[in-house]
């Protein structure tokens, strides 16, 4: 194998692939999803509800809803775009405030209000904002609380927010997509061009290629990994290890995509390929968004072990010993893949030559 | 225009389909996969707040609430209140003091001991709190000088949540239907690619009868799948009319959109690169079905939205052709301008 052949190529594929939609695509897709992931989906998963207002006055219960924590508030500069927003599903509930309402209630006038309610709003919503509305009215009017509420925290268990759920799907996107699709592609479209036939009669070996091909995705895909947790500053203080792992995670998903590139004869069926198994690759990232699937069954896909590490680095600031098990893991895929890879590229290359 | 030639091609087209195999099965695995998510997610949904109670006397109070979203289940130990709560099967746990009754008829403030598992969520802490202030001001006789005047907007699904499998249905059909829009915008690139196209042109074959037999195939493919999908997953269980001509008027359009990327790309790969993004645009609308209230009315201009609606209102809330047919109609438009456009195009590009 010659390295400097193997540099010729890499620096062919860097030209005219980065010219290619996938090229483009795979950098600017994880991008795009992390960016509507992360600011959209935060909030969509949230368990809070969602209450809105439309305040006819100006009173004190509009900004107790907006500024609450514990349900998503939102002001509405008339009953009818409240009335919409519930009508659309945006709202659980929406609350019309007469004029004076807050001078009403300290008066201890009996007066009323309009809440328009969702259909669709799960029952425990409903219960919680009107119990949260009622509290807020209470708060005006100046009735003291008859309870003294202790709370008491049973088990260790922790929270995991939204955040930190969403980051393996991320990374996944990040490293995945442009490993497997970039090197696979490439390689499907010279089987197409007959170029890799072309070339199999020139002294480059096809284990130059695959290689060659196999570093692009690897290049592309450490960078997006890098570039996700950055932008999601989830970096964390263990920053050569996490690289490391990208760089682990980045030559999985390239193995891959040669062994599909290799295996697969033309771009329809690569494709049809990746939307059978697509989902299989992004599987893990759904036990950590919904924490009630038992944690086991994320180690049965390969990915697992790409993303386990990165978030136990990042998130939790593990080290080495909290992840060797699962590196070597991933060294253990990694091996095996090339050793397909390389009966893959053997009898590609008779082929080829026989073409 | 010759039938018998229609027929031939796309016969030749399907047998190519199915002929290779490889290509056939991982489209089947496909489906199945879809199939087994759709079964793997939960297929019902929990309305109320579990809340376990140690109560040496039940305040009445308690026994009204039951049921309007809140389950709350009695306890006779404090011991199985905090294990209940440490095991996840209430969301919180509540002691009440035995003197609870006394002490709001005086007046006296009660103490209330309220347990929560640790990884419990603020908000849902906040909201039990909520709750339990309203329950002891409610059971204290301190009444709420407001009259809230409920109106329900939409359909009152209370008890009869939609499922999130039964949410996500739309979205997976879709898919399904879109990612042919790349099968036979390929097929049809790979026709031009290879000149074989304009070699069809030069026998009897017409370009009418071209784009007649591209599209039958392109449709067959498309609402094969989708129908498949529908029949394993049970959603054909609600209005079956309205869902089949709602999955063949958008495979018609996938197969219109097909055919302009058919002639819009200048190989395979340029056209799976732009069918990337014309899917990813034209599966927004499912996720307003997913996540209501999440885009606004600017996504009623992306077509698929009219599928999405149609058998999310008929295969979930059971809408009959009277609440759909206005979506119907639009969908039908869509189809005949992007097939119309998309035979332009490809006219253009094989002339």
């Amino acid at each position: 194998m010659s390295l400097r052949r193997v540099g010729v190529l890499l620096g062919k594929e860097f030209r005219h692939g980065s010219k290619s939609f996938i090229f483009i695509i795979a950098i600017i897709m994880p991008l795009l999803l992390s960016l509507v992931l992360s600011l959209v989906f935060g909030n969509l998963f949230s368990e809070k509800p969602r209450l809105g207002v439309s305040d006819e006055g100006d009173s004190q219960i509009t900004s107790l809803i907006t500024e609450s924590d514990s349900l998503v508030g939102r002001e509405y500069d008339s009953p009818e775009e409240l009335r919409k927003a519930v009508e659309d599903g945006a709202l659980d509930m929406g609350i019309v405030l007469p004029s004076d309402f807050d001078n009403l209630v300290i008066q201890g006038e009996m007066t009323e209000i309009t809440a328009y309610v969702w259909g669709e709003s799960l029952a425990k919503d409903r219960i919680v904002l009107a119990a949260t509305i009622a509290n807020m009215i209470r708060d005006v009017a100046g009735q003291e609380v008859p309870v003294e509420i202790v709370t008491t925290t049973l088990g260790d268990a922790e929270t995991i927010p939204w955040d930190d759920r969403i980051l393996p799907i991320i990374v996944l996107l990040a490293i995945v997509f442009g490993g497997i699709m970039v090197p696979a592609t490439s390689l499907v479209d010279e089987k197409q061009k007959r170029t890799l036939s072309a070339i199999a009669v020139t002294p480059t070996s096809l284990g130059e290629i695959f290689l060659s091909k196999g570093l692009v995705g690897v290049i592309i895909s450490t960078f997006m990994g890098v570039l996700v947790l950055v932008l999601n500053q989830a970096f964390g203080i263990q920053t050569p290890l996490l690289i490391g792992m990208l760089v682990l995670g980045a030559v999985m998903a390239s193995t891959f995509g040669i062994m599909l590139g290799a295996f697969i004869k033309d771009i329809t069926s690569l494709f049809a390929v990746n939307k059978a198994i697509g989902i299989l690759y992004y599987a893990p990232a759904f036990v950590y968004l919904f924490p009630d699937i038992p944690q086991w069954v994320g180690r049965i896909f390969p990915t697992y072990y790409i993303v386990q590490p990165v978030v136990v680095i990042s998130q939790q600031g593990g080290t080495w010993s909290d992840i060797a098990l699962e590196v070597f893991v991933l060294v253990g895929l990694i091996l095996v893949m090339i050793g397909i890879v390389g009966v893959l590229a053997r009898r590609t290359a008779q082929r080829e030559a026989l073409a | 225009m010759s039938w018998s030639i229609i027929q031939a091609l796309v016969a030749k087209d399907l047998r190519l389909f199915f002929r290779n195999r490889f290509f056939a099965y991982i489209s089947i695995v496909g489906i199945a996969f879809y199939i087994g998510i759709y079964f793997l997610m939960p297929s019902s949904l929990d309305e109320a707040l579990d809340i376990g109670l140690y109560a040496p006397v039940l305040p009445p109070v308690f026994e009204q609430v039951q049921g309007e979203g809140l389950s709350v289940e009695l306890v006779d130990l404090m011991e199985n209140l905090e294990k209940g709560v440490t095991e996840g099967r209430y969301l919180a746990g509540i002691a009440l003091p035995p003197d609870i009754m006394e002490k709001l008829a005086t007046g006296s403030k009660v103490t209330v001991d309220v347990y929560f598992a640790a990884d419990t969520p603020e908000e849902l802490k906040d909201a039990v709190t909520n709750l339990i202030e309203e329950l002891a001001y409610m059971q204290s006789g301190q009444i709420l000088a407001v009259d809230i005047s409920e109106e329900i907007i939409g359909p009152d699904m209370l008890g009869k949540q939609i499922p999130p499998r039964n949410r996500i249905l739309p979205f997976f059909a879709i898919f399904i239907i879109l990612t042919e829009t790349l099968g036979l915008s390929s097929l049809i690139s790979e026709e031009i690619e290879s000149r074989t196209a304009q070699a069809l042109l030069i026998t009897p074959m017409t370009v009418k009868g071209l784009f007649l037999a591209k599209g039958i195939t392109g449709v067959s493919l498309a609402f094969g799948q989708a129908l498949l999908f529908m029949v394993a997953t049970g959603g054909l269980n609600q209005q079956p009319l309205i869902i089949l001509v709602t999955l063949l008027l958008a495979s018609l359009l996938v197969t219109g959109i097909g055919f302009l990327l058919g002639s819009a790309g200048k190989d395979l790969m340029s056209v799976m690169a732009w069918g990337l993004p014309a899917m990813i645009v034209l599966a927004v609308p499912a996720f307003g079905v997913m996540f209501p209230g999440t885009v606004s009315d600017w996504v009623k201009a992306i077509p698929s939205y009219y599928l999405v609606d149609t058998v999310h209102l008929s295969a979930n809330f059971g809408l009959g052709w009277v609440g759909v047919w206005q979506n119907l109609l639009i969908l039908l438009g869509f189809d005949i301008a992007f097939i119309g456009l998309g035979i332009i195009a490809l006219r253009r590009k094989l002339t």
